[in-house]
């Protein structure tokens, strides 16, 4: 059986729905990535998972427990760890305390070596903490007694950039020892680094489930190019450029082709500068998927 | 799993009880310390007091000056302990889980292995703190300060008014905290139980001595009366009773609400 199951996973908030009929299935051992844009309902999912709100039609199964039992999901809380966005705590307690806490709730056979790895000032009363300090907290509590499913929502906003790496390292490691990650992102770069596989929602509907090698091919880059003299789209002509954009004397374009291609076409214009960065998400979505999920 | 969650959050409420209960108690001496002055005063107060009106009296339980159970009974009971602290302990139940659930703190807890039953009784727990400790020191210092200025009062009865007020603050309690669960603000709880509080009371008291006393049922402040124990030695064992049981359903309803909503 599938470590996280969602079979028809449907949620109604008055007017809004949050969540579509979802289906899909995050497999023991894999760091599945559950991307979408803001507002997309990746929280409320992640909210039913947990037993938080109760699903309006539907339902799903959370290490075998189906999440509309309270007692059944109560019974495997102790194998699945949660990590929120921007976790909110209790600032008039230490750091220490809170573990402290935590560790009576559920325990923590891993809180030396999670404190090894992830450094937030334990002595110090927590509203006194940064962000990064709030989410190494965090992470500390959402792993530390060992479970075998981790449920993270926007989880490393915050982190420096050396913790971030860090910490995507650790996710590989506890990944190849069998756990299984449900990772919910905006960022498409956030994602491509830890995920295996990635599930697409927007606007409540989940798009496509797949790998991350083929979204990425798919998502493409977006490419920035200062020329001598204006290039126009007929002098680009080739396979996988969507979104062509003129000003002045650069262009802009989403690319998912050969890069080679791309660069042996480049040689004929004298080029200034390139730049090339992750497409926004919403882009991705609008090329890839079209617009016939609404907008 | 021992009532971790209780130990926890009383923890973080020990030093506001603390600092509560001295300033009530600094002021109940201070009341105390009054008395005599106004004792030994040549003016006839009781005469005043008997010209204000029924609900001015009954509302304030002013009844007599003349005697130190009358007076600490009206100046520092009615007032301090069944008017303020009611309030006091709506409104700190009506942040327990707004605020919790509005800033979604509560979220780390309930994805750890604690029921949402438990949660809610353990945090409820917490929530007796302060009267906890109010009602182990606050009879002390009033009976203390009676002694010293020689006019003491009957420990008996002034443990008696402590006791059968703990029913009375549980309602308090309970009406905040249904407010906490059903609402997920922390400001629209704590003011609302505020609200409805003083609102109770006020109804009560207007209502005293009126053809419409009966409107003044639905108050807890009914069914508590610090003035009658104190003056009269007269202890309703029945109200108390009631006000436990409406306490006990309180909990019972905030249970049913926070079981099947979403948090």
């Amino acid at each position: 059986m599938a470590t996280v199951e969602v079979q028809g996973l449907t949620k109604r908030y008055g007017e809004t729905l949050a969540n579509d009929h979802l289906e899909f299935a995050v497999e023991r051992g894999e760091i599945f990535g559950y991307l979408g844009p803001n507002g997309s309902g990746k929280s409320t999912t992640i909210r039913q998972l947990l037993g938080f709100h109760a699903p309006t039609e539907g339902t799903a199964t959370v290490l075998g427990a189906d999440v509309r039992d309270e007692a059944a999901l109560q019974s495997v809380k102790d194998r699945i760890g949660f990590l929120p966005g921007e976790p909110a705590f209790d600032g008039s307690v230490t750091g220490a305390e809170f573990l402290d806490y935590h560790a009576r709730l559920k325990g923590d056979p891993r809180r030396e070596e999670l404190l090894g790895l992830f450094t937030p000032p334990l002595d110090r009363k927590i509203r006194e903490y940064s962000t990064g300090n709030k989410q190494m907290l965090g992470i500390v509590q959402a792993f530390m007694h060992d479970p075998d499913l981790v449920v993270m929502d926007e989880p490393t906003s915050g982190l420096d950039p050396l913790k971030q790496e860090a910490f995507n390292r650790f996710l590989r490691g506890e990944r190849d020892d069998g756990k299984t990650v449900f990772f919910s992102s905006h960022v498409l770069g956030e994602v491509r680094r830890v995920c295996d596989r990635v599930g697409i929602i927007r606007q409540g509907r989940l798009i496509t489930v797949e790998n991350v090698e083929e979204l990425l091919q798919r998502g493409g880059k977006r490419i920035r190019i200062h020329t001598d003299t204006p290039l126009r789209a007929a002098d680009l002509d080739l396979d996988g450029i969507v979104e062509f954009e003129t000003e002045g004397r650069e262009v802009q374009f989403t690319f998912t082709g050969d890069y080679d291609v791309l660069f042996d076409e480049l040689t004929t214009h004298h080029v200034i500068d390139v730049e090339i960065e992750e497409p926004p998400i919403e882009e991705v979505f609008l090329h890839f998927y079209g617009d016939e999920h609404g907008t | 799993m021992g009532l971790d969650t209780t130990r926890y959050e009383a923890r973080r409420r020990i030093r506001g009880s603390v600092a509560l209960t001295s300033i009530l108690a600094a002021f109940a001496v201070l009341v105390v310390y009054l008395y005599p002055s106004i004792a030994e005063s040549s003016a006839d107060i009781d005469a005043l007091i008997q010209a204000f009106p029924e609900s001015v009296r009954q509302g304030l339980g002013i009844e007599a000056y003349s005697s130190i159970e009358g007076f600490v009974a009206a100046e520092l009971y009615q007032f301090l302990w069944i008017l303020l602290l009611g309030l006091y302990m709506a409104y700190t139940a009506g942040g327990a889980f707004a605020g919790d659930i509005e800033s979604k703190r509560l979220y780390l807890v309930l994805a750890t292995p604690i029921s949402r039953a438990r949660l809610l009784v353990e945090k409820t727990l917490a929530l007796l703190t302060p009267l906890v400790v109010l009602n182990l020191v606050l009879p002390l210092v009033v009976f203390g300060t009676t002694i010293l200025i020689d006019y003491p009062i009957d420990p008996a009865y002034l443990l008696a008014v402590h006791a059968v007020s703990i029913p009375y603050h549980l309602v308090c309690l309970g009406i905040g905290q249904v407010l906490s669960i059903a609402f997920s603000r922390g400001n629209t709880a704590q003011l609302g139980g505020i609200a409805i509080i003083f609102l109770l009371f006020l109804l009560d008291s207007v209502t005293a001595g009126t053809d419409y006393e009966w409107l003044g049922r639905v108050s807890p402040t009914r069914y508590v009366d610090p003035t009658e124990v104190l003056l009269e030695e007269t202890i309703r064992i029945g109200d108390a009773v009631f006000l436990l049981a409406v306490a006990l359903l309180l909990l019972f309803a905030s249970l049913l609400v926070f079981q099947s909503r979403d948090v």
